[in-house]
């Protein structure tokens, strides 16, 4: 009965959003337009749906982040906090600070928002990588899909930068160490360092600049760049229509899968929903940031342990495991901070960006691909995958040798000398296993991960030669 | 059949029920004060509960068949394109007509984007040499040696094996200028040669920004008498001047050589070693 | 409704230990240095000595004084849970009564720090100075961090107010001693009384996830969240496979 009801006035409610339609197509000749796009066809797959995920977390970003907009005061000049929070009241801080305490503490809602604005700037980087991975080890980079690839990697580059932005504007004590960390690396850079940390801060670190910068940034032109690549994302992918994995009636040609309306649409706001619940749950139940507890920044305090958010942690991690190797150039000092702060993210960037190329020497297959390939069909490509996988996750835990330590009761420079060995070390072993494992299960397409026998494993090249000579 | 349609169509109205009712709560709590755990609870309940309702209307409730969309080929055919291109090369060729007007016309914007550039000096309009910045503090000969809240400070206020983060007077919080003075036992003092003389009965006194990325040597493990860096873990020997023993710091932390003024107030005989805190292109 | 404030909470608990001792004294038929002598004989003397001179790698108790033997004790640091064990806070083996018999039979060897009394202190002075002095080996939130050498910084959610000031003017194990020169009466206080509202507000928000910030936020952030996410798509992508 009630079901009824919920349909009947549904229908209505259709009814009227047609009448709309019919306005405004007498106005604008949509109709052809909306046609398509409610035709539209996307694969059953669940990992089609990551990016989404991705999507939908910058929408929950965007609506909390204005809620967080209209009480945050991004200025490093000091106030009076009079709130609530006992261990600040009454104490001079800066407005940033104070405004993020208030916040937490004396705006109804407001660590509710804040905390979800967090969780749900953790999870947009988390979902990015989880789609970017798959895109990868299934080859939807491959030609004619170069161009979204490069977007997407810089849509990463932009999610980072503005997550850090983020936890550095509160002004709270960890967020003042990672920008002093920030101003390091900045600086250790050859020739352009100081020049390039100056400009940053406006001064000699910390200064008074650095904090309205960071907002416009992260609240204008950060979200603004990210916003139009999306936009830019989703166009080239409705231009170029879904890739879709092979399988009876699938092809090159064509996509199989449910239309945009109605199917798509309900799993679609069904996982926008999903998302609110997530992220609000979250928000509402397990703390994040608490920065009443990291107290204001100060130029001469540190807390331990001390860690930037997680898609900063692989840096960070690297920043701990680089040895104490300082060269000069000339006379010049190139500081330690270099390699592992500068080098190292510029190059992973710039390897990801040229992929789908390097892709192209390996497999030497320039042709275009709607049909997704099996992770198994290119050893070669899992391997790297892997490596990058393994080495960036390493390098990620490594972030956090000191809360390692802690946890299992080692010395940390016990912990610090041995991830110096594994993080060199492991990825490579992961990755030939990788490879081996790629190779016997493309040898065997019918055998999944877990079915594969140790003879399929050693007899993969035998079996690969025999397909060789028998395809040729 | 039917009646898994009936459980479907029962259990998305449900859903979307509760989705109703967690509204509800969730204004009653707003009105209530807000309580974050609470807020978040309802917001999840009405969130999920809408999830479900939907998952189950697309699951169960919409016709299931796979619909298969052709894909038309990349490139354009080439009638398009030719007739793109007969658009753009029309035979008055606008570019082409006039060479010179072109040339200063690419001069003009390619100076002008240059110029564009120029604003990013602005950013910097407080000082006039970044490196002479960085290589400078304000500690000089004679500057008495204070606490962070502004106390002059005597070798007998810090106890053995004590540490306290000084400021020379008049720059209390001044970032580059923080150090830390910790007392050791003059026995196992081993300073580095010429610098005999810098300590005031094991009271010695080194710069506070750690060498590698800058953050305070705040950890002062007086057992083993070194200074450690919360943030990368590098330890340096407070013994012997400093010198980085552990992590990634390469360089030892600068000294202040200490003195004791005529009034008996624990003085600075001159700045720094070396620059302060992370290293750069310039650095001496 | 408001909760009590730190200060009144410490002043419960100063009442609160004052009784505890009052009562142990007041009972004639124990002695405490009596009584401590004989738990001293039982428990301490094997490795401490028959009357507190040391014996090998155990130090002489001899002008340690009252403070430093009611940290021990009362952390549970003492008795040592094996010969070679570095100590480490854990239950403590004894109840308050024995401690303070204890305390006042290593106090009756002679010198040493009395056991100090907290009193009230301002949360925001405390603020401060722990942030200043406490903080990059607590952690900001309290809750303890790996040293660099090897052991660790211990919480100091779980102390008592007089355990805190008995560690500032001791300095046990790898912690650098502050006397009242650099830290003042009053300025303990304050840090106890910040200690106090830090452990207030540790939930403020939701579950603590061990206090530890961006470490357990992203394990969280990768398995909760995208990991109930990715369950959702799993189950909607399901339909047409």
């Amino acid at each position: 009965m009630i079901a009824r009801w919920v349909r009947r006035k549904l229908e209505e409610k259709l009814r009227v959003s047609r009448w709309g339609l019919r306005k405004l197509d007498e106005r604008l000749r949509i109709a052809s337009v909306v046609r398509e796009a409610v035709a539209k066809v996307f694969p059953d797959h669940w990992s089609f749906m990551l990016g989404e995920i991705a999507l939908y977390a910058f929408v929950s970003l965007l609506l909390t982040g204005t809620f967080l907009a209209f009480f945050f005061d991004p200025s490093s000049g000091e106030r009076i906090y009079a709130g609530d929070y006992a261990g600040l009241h009454n104490s001079r801080v800066s407005a940033a600070y104070a405004s993020a305490v208030e916040l937490s503490f004396d705006v109804r809602g407001g660590l509710l928002v804040r905390q979800t604005h967090h969780w749900a700037a953790l999870i947009f980087v988390a979902a990015i990588v989880t789609h970017m991975l798959r895109n990868f080890f299934t080859g939807a980079f491959r030609r004619p899909r170069e161009l979204n690839w490069i977007i997407g990697v810089t849509l990463l580059v932009l999610a980072i930068a503005n997550g850090f932005a983020g936890y550095s504007l509160p002004d709270d004590l960890l967020s003042g160490t990672g920008l002093r960390i920030a101003n390091s690396i900045a600086l250790s850079m050859p020739i352009v360092g100081t020049w390039a940390a100056f400009l940053l801060f406006g001064g000699e670190f910390p200064g008074e600049s650095i904090i309205p910068r960071l907002y416009i940034l992260h609240v204008l032109l950060l979200p603004g760049l990210i916003a139009a690549l999306i936009g830019a994302h989703m166009g080239i992918l409705i231009r170029q229509k879904h890739t879709h994995f092979a399988g009876p009636g699938r092809n090159d040609h064509n996509v199989v899968g449910s239309k945009m309306w109605p199917t798509y649409a309900f799993r679609s706001f069904a996982l926008l929903s999903a998302l609110f619940a997530v992220t609000f749950a979250l928000g509402g139940l397990v703390q994040i940031n608490p920065v009443w507890l990291w107290g204001p920044f100060d130029p001469g305090t540190a807390s331990a342990p001390a860690q930037p958010d997680w898609f900063m942690g692989w840096l960070e991690g690297a920043l701990r495991l680089y040895p104490p190797i300082e060269f000069t150039v000339f006379g010049y000092l190139v500081p330690a901070p270099f390699v592992p702060g500068v080098l190292l993210p510029g190059l992973t960037f710039a390897i990801m960006y040229v992929w789908p190329w390097l892709d192209r020497l390996i497999t030497k297959d320039r042709a275009a691909h709607h049909l997704l390939d099996r992770p198994r069909h290119s050893p070669a490509r899992m391997a790297v995958g892997v490596w990058a996988l393994s080495f960036y996750g390493l390098l990620l835990l490594a972030g956090s040798d000191d809360v390692l330590a802690d946890l299992m009761g080692l010395p940390v420079l016990t912990v610090m000398k041995t991830m110096r060995i594994v993080v060199i070390v492991v990825p490579f072993l992961f990755a030939a296993a990788a490879y081996a494992l790629a190779r016997a299960l493309r040898a065997n397409p019918e055998q999944r991960l877990s079915g594969l026998r140790w003879k399929q494993i050693r007899k993969s090249d035998v079996v690969e030669e025999e397909t060789r000579h028998g395809g040729s | 059949m039917i009646t898994a349609r009936r459980r479907a169509e029962r259990g998305a109205a449900a859903a979307f029920g509760l989705t109703a009712v967690a509204g509800v709560f969730i204004g009653v709590v707003y009105v209530m004060g807000g309580n974050t755990a609470l807020l978040g609870i309802g917001l999840a309940v009405a969130f999920a509960s809408l999830a479900v309702g939907l998952a189950l209307w697309a699951q169960h409730l919409l016709p299931e068949r796979a619909y298969v969309e052709e894909r038309e080929p990349a490139p354009s055919p080439p009638r398009l394109r030719e007739a793109l291109a007969a658009e753009l090369n029309r035979d008055d060729r606008p570019l082409a007509q006039a060479p010179l007007p072109r040339r200063m016309l690419m001069l003009a914007l390619a100076v002008l984007a240059v110029v564009a550039v120029f604003p990013v000096r602005s950013l910097l309009f407080r000082v006039r040499d970044p490196a002479r910045a960085l290589a400078e503090t304000p500690w000089r000969a004679g500057a008495r040696v204070v606490d962070d809240t502004g106390r002059r400070l005597r070798p007998a206020d810090i106890p053995p094996g004590g540490m306290v983060t000084v400021y020379p007077d008049g720059h209390v919080g001044a970032a580059d200028a923080m150090a830390v003075l910790v007392r050791v036992d003059p026995a196992l003092l081993a300073l580095p040669a010429g610098r005999e003389g810098w300590n005031v009965d094991g009271l010695v006194c080194y710069s506070k920004l750690c060498t590698h990325a800058g953050c305070p040597v705040g950890l002062f493990v007086q057992t083993t008498s070194q200074l450690a860096c919360p943030c990368h873990q590098s330890a340096f020997d407070v013994l012997r001047g400093a010198v980085p023993v552990a992590g990634p710091a390469a360089r030892p932390l600068p000294q202040l050589p200490l003195g004791v003024g005529a009034d008996g107030l624990l003085v600075a005989r001159g700045g720094f070693t070396a620059p302060v805190g992370a290293g750069y292109w310039r650095r001496k | 409704m408001r909760r009590p404030t730190p200060a009144v909470c410490l002043a419960l608990a100063a009442f609160a230990l004052t009784a505890v001792a009052g009562l142990a004294a007041a009972n004639p038929a124990h002695d405490p240095v009596e009584r401590g002598r004989q738990l001293y004989g039982a428990s301490c003397a094997g490795c401490h000595g028959q009357s507190g001179e040391g014996f090998m790698t155990s130090p002489s108790l001899r002008g340690v004084g009252a403070a430093s033997a009611d940290f021990q004790l009362s952390t549970g640091r003492m008795p040592l849970s094996a010969p070679d064990a570095r100590p480490h806070p854990r239950e403590p083996a004894f109840d308050h009564q024995d401690i303070a018999a204890l305390t006042a039979f290593v106090a009756s060897l002679g010198g040493g720090p009395q056991v100090p009394a907290v009193g009230p202190g301002d949360p925001r002075k405390g603020r401060t100075l722990y942030l200043a002095s406490c903080a990059s080996c607590h952690s900001a939130s309290g809750v303890g961090a790996a040293l660099p050498g090897g052991g660790a910084a211990p919480s100091l959610l779980n102390t008592k107010p007089t355990q805190v000031a008995e560690a500032v003017r001791l300095g046990p194990g790898a912690m650098p001693a502050f006397d009242t020169k650099t830290l003042t009466e009053a300025e303990v206080n304050s840090i106890i009384a910040y200690i106090g509202t830090v452990r207030d507000e540790f939930r403020h928000g939701g579950a603590a996830i061990g206090g530890a910030g961006p470490v357990p936020e992203g394990l969280v952030a990768w398995v909760i969240g995208l990991g109930v996410l990715i369950l959702v798509i799993l189950f909607l992508g399901r339909r047409a496979s």
